[in-house]
């Protein structure tokens, strides 16, 4: 088996290197080197670790066990699903995904898993049997590779289980080593735009069947298209009205859109960040690792709640007193969570409501937004601040120059005990001064939250004043920013662009007219996100395809 | 506070000593809850060689080397097997040692027969101090003085225990195999709870203490300590329900000649705790913590079997067996005359929490949070 794996390995490096891969899709024009397409359009896009996790589970099931790291990921214009279109794979990460391959397919033939799983039984569980490894390669392969295999890709992939299997005497064993190849291949490991001719528009272009299907199944679930959708693709339904909307429906009401909620938003409030958060136990022993762990999926269960079971209005995120919590979290924010389970049982989500004006709620007042933007021992008005114009409004803020000096906002004295204090002796900088007006009032209204997400009235003993004012509004508090942000057009502007640029791979522009169309309709379905997702998943804007010349094309 | 200050707590007049109480949180007709987040043999051991001139019992080494001589092993063979586990000796010298009661003609555990073995003779403590309070309302000679309070003190278990190496230990400090089974069993054992309730707890007054078991186990925070302001169920269970009157005198919450104390465990050491005459003594700490001393009289052969039944407790059990029976001071039996129990205090600590009964309704809140949001403490450090 080993040496099957590394001779394909070696292939597969060059192969990746390579990119477009022909072959593996016949009949299909793809991308030439001199007829590349506009810089934001991408042509391959790799899964994400929430993809490549979210497949795994869709195709073989929630028991595959998937442990490892995965490449690093890239974040442009506000996402990483943007940032996925340049990203590659390294000699390194091909060795990470090599050993996650091998690893998910032993589950996958493992004795517990294979009946469930491979839908033959072979005639000897010690020798080759083609024609039930053809069957589940097949079944396998059309989820793994979002397509239909071809007959050769079949075949190679059929005799490499047989030779597998009877050098090893283990059928399954050989199964495994073409579910660890596919795996491995770019084919599953990118995502490729390829377009055609269209038929029904003389000398224009679209995508194909199956790069929409892709495109469509992973704006709405985070993962790949299933059977159902794939044989829309190759029905050619697809590309009909008619057929584009029963698929896009049928898909917004099933429980998988949870899945693309979730990777959206943990995109854009930048949850990747958790990775390398760390709080100080001495200063925050109640920001635990669980805490760290839960809290992210307290705002995930909030924004689930809200967009998808309430279908509330996407501003309302900022303002809800509803969320969910566990006895740990309700530690964290100082309120009561009764939980009567035994002894010893994990602890559970429940449903809890903040009275009315309690300056915890909405999503900004969770430790997922307060708590990220902070520093290990101290808050960071001027992070909260950057993230919020950044990952909610969509606004750049400039990065601070090299060579400031940064000592008194990190430094706190009996002179500047607050914040506040220290970011006001901080601006006295003048090149410090402009970017810390667009930042740190919005920041400074959310200095009740410590460093971990406690709520606080004091800072080293002083009292903290968070009454700010935002381009020319008084605001008072995190219950007056959240009704700011609530009112504030960039916010939902904001979010529809980024679930466009989530799917599509790139901004749309806001010149386009049927851009502006989808804005309006979020806005008359009253910011219904599913609403929105519908309008996106339906629109031609999001399929076109960006300044195509195909000089090759006829020639393919 | 004073229950951490290691120095000159002597001879401090209480009043100037402690903190107020709760006098940094007015509220009125409360009822603020806690779970118990250490508990432990109460020790005072600042002064070793003043407690043990003698300083005759060693440790954990030379309880080993003394049995494995007794038991005929030449010097540097008892040294040899002591200091190598792996020693050719070594499992059957242990073996000997844990079975050198005799029964009827035959080896036995001598945890099961203590009384088949000669008493050791540990050195008892003959210190001036001890944690504790005057539980019989008498002078005697036994009487040892609180540390914290000036106060004449009934505390035969330290008396008992106070020479033996595992309890040198002086708080902060905690007695290190108590404290290690302590954190071994306190991410699965079900814990306990204390609710303090009062018209008016930031003033001196009468208020009434509310102890029980809870159906959870306590949940750690980032630091290893306990969380602050987690919401515990209250098992609805009678067995481990405890009221007593009390009162805040000068900051200091005092219950004395408080009844029976009755709170069921599963830990190895502590699997119950069962104190008559039950008298306490609580303050806060600056960081909204409580610590304290529990005593009264407890059964000195139950305690002997928390200790016992504890793994590798590292120390002359049989030793410790007979210095608790001769040191016991209570409840002689008719028949013998031989005291059944001995006067105890356990020093306990605890942090606020929500505390809600088996319906979900909270009949507790952590002292911070009985207050309106608005005065919550700056939560850096808890």
């Amino acid at each position: 088996m080993k040496n099957v794996r590394v001779s394909l390995r070696r292939g597969l490096i060059a192969a990746v290197s390579l990119v477009s891969l022909a072959a593996a899709t016949p009949a299909i024009v793809v991308w030439a080197a001199d007829t590349a397409p506009a810089a934001d359009e991408p042509t391959s896009v790799r899964l994400s670790p929430s993809q490549f996790r979210q497949t795994i589970a869709d195709v073989f099931g929630t028991g595959i066990v998937i442990s490892g790291r995965f490449e690093p990921e890239v974040r442009e214009q506000g996402l990483l699903a943007v940032g996925a279109r340049k990203a590659s794979i390294t000699d390194m990460g091909l060795e990470r995904y090599d050993e996650l391959a091998r690893n998910i397919a032993a589950q996958v033939v493992d004795e517990r898993n294979r009946v469930t799983l491979i839908p033959c039984k072979p005639k000897s569980a010690t020798a080759a049997d083609d024609a039930c490894a053809r069957t589940f390669l097949a079944s396998a392969g059309k989820l793994l590779y979002r397509r239909s295999l071809n007959d050769g890709e079949l075949a190679a992939l059929v005799k490499v289980a047989g030779d597998s299997a009877n050098g090893l005497k283990d059928f399954y064993a050989g199964v495994g080593t073409s579910v660890a190849n596919m795996l491995v291949s770019p084919n599953f490991l990118f995502r490729y735009k390829f377009v055609e001719a269209d038929a029904d528009n003389a000398g224009k272009f679209r995508l194909d069947s199956f790069s929409k299907a892709q495109a469509l199944s992973y704006l709405l679930w985070n993962s790949t298209p299933d059977a159902m959708l794939i044989d829309a693709a190759e029905s050619g339904k697809l590309h009909t009205k008619a057929g584009l909307q029963f698929q896009v429906d049928r898909m917004l009401s099933s429980p998988r859109v949870e899945g693309g909620i979730r990777a959206f938003f943990s995109d854009m409030l930048g949850f990747s960040d958790f990775e390398v958060l760390s709080k100080d136990p001495m200063f925050f022993p109640r920001y635990t690792i669980r805490v760290k762990e839960e809290s992210q999926e307290q705002t995930l269960r909030t924004i689930v709640d809200h967009i998808v079971k309430r279908q509330g209005d996407y501003r309302d995120l900022f303002t809800t007193p509803n969320t969910f919590l566990t006895r740990a979290l309700a530690s964290l924010y100082a309120v009561p969570l009764v939980e009567t389970t035994d002894n010893g049982q994990p602890m559970r989500w429940i449903p809890y409501t903040y009275p009315e004006g309690d300056p915890r709620a909405g999503i900004l007042a969770h430790a997922s937004f307060v708590a990220l933007h902070s520093p290990a021992g101290r808050t960071s008005p001027t992070g909260r601040g950057k993230a919020l114009r950044e990952n909610i409004l969509c606004q750049a803020v400039p990065a601070p120059p090299g060579n400031v000096d940064f000592s008194a906002v990190e430094q706190a004295s009996r002179e500047l005990s607050t914040a506040r204090e220290r970011l006001a002796a901080h601006a006295t900088q003048p090149m410090c001064a402009g970017c810390h007006k667009i930042t740190d009032p919005m920041g400074l209204a959310l200095e009740n939250f410590d460093s971990s997400g406690g709520y606080r009235t004091t800072e080293n003993g002083a009292q903290i004043d968070t009454n700010v004012e935002v381009s020319g509004v008084k605001i008072s508090g995190a219950a007056g920013l959240a009704k700011a942000i609530h009112g504030d057009p960039a916010a939902v502007s904001c979010v529809a662009k980024r679930i466009f640029a989530f799917g599509a791979g790139r901004l749309p522009l806001a010149t386009d007219v049927e851009w502006n169309r989808i804005e309006k309709a979020f806005a008359s379905s009253k910011y219904n996100v599913l609403s929105l997702m519908r309008e996106i998943a339906l629109s031609d804007l999001f399929y076109r395809p960006q300044n195509i010349q195909l000089a090759s094309a006829s020639g393919k | 506070m004073v229950v951490r200050k290691r120095v000159n707590r002597s001879v401090a007049p209480l009043a100037a000593a402690v903190a107020l109480f709760l006098a940094a949180n007015p509220a009125k007709a409360e009822t603020q809850g806690y779970v118990i987040s250490w508990f432990a043999t109460a020790t005072y051991n600042l002064d070793f060689k003043g407690n043990c001139p003698e300083d005759r019992n060693g440790g954990q080494i030379a309880y080993r080397l003394r049995t494995l001589k007794q038991l005929g092993y030449a010097d540097d063979v008892a040294k040899a097997i002591v200091q190598d586990e792996e020693h050719p000796l070594a499992k059957e010298a242990n073996l000997k040692a844990e079975t050198r009661a005799v029964v009827n003609g035959k080896p036995a555990s001598i945890y099961n027969y203590p009384e088949a073995v000669p008493d050791p003779n540990l050195e008892l403590s003959s210190g001036k101090y001890a944690y504790g309070f005057d539980l019989d309302g008498k002078t005697n000679p036994n009487d040892f003085e609180d540390p914290d309070t000036g106060l004449k003190v009934d505390n035969q278990l330290w008396r008992a225990v106070g020479c033996t190496e595992s309890f040198t230990a002086t708080p902060p400090d905690k007695p290190y195999y108590e404290d290690l089974t302590w954190n071994l069993m306190v991410d699965s054992a079900p814990g306990w709870s204390l609710r303090i309730s009062g018209e008016d707890l930031s003033k001196d007054g009468p208020v009434k203490i509310v102890l029980d078991r809870i159906t959870q186990h306590l949940d750690r925070n980032a630091a290893g300590g306990i969380l602050h302001n987690m919401t515990y169920v209250i098992d609805p269970s009678p067995r481990s329900h405890n009221e007593f009157n009390g009162e805040i005198k000068d900051g200091v919450l005092w219950v004395k000649k408080g009844g029976n104390l009755y709170l069921e465990g599963e830990m190895p050491y502590h699997h119950e705790i069962a104190l008559e005459n039950t008298h306490m003594r609580i303050t806060r700490q600056e960081n909204q913590e409580i610590a304290g001393y529990w005593s009264g009289y407890l059964n000195w052969k139950n305690w002997v079997y928390m200790y016992t039944a504890r793994p590798v407790n590292g120390e002359d059990t049989i030793g410790i067996y007979y210095a608790l029976k001769k040191s016991a001071d209570a409840d002689p039996d008719p028949k013998t005359g031989q005291n059944r129990m001995i006067s105890a205090t356990w020093r306990m600590e605890a942090v606020p929490a929500y505390l809600a009964d088996i319906s979900g309704k909270i009949v507790a809140t952590p002292a911070s949070a009985s207050q309106p949001l608005q005065k919550l403490a700056d939560s850096s450090g808890e």
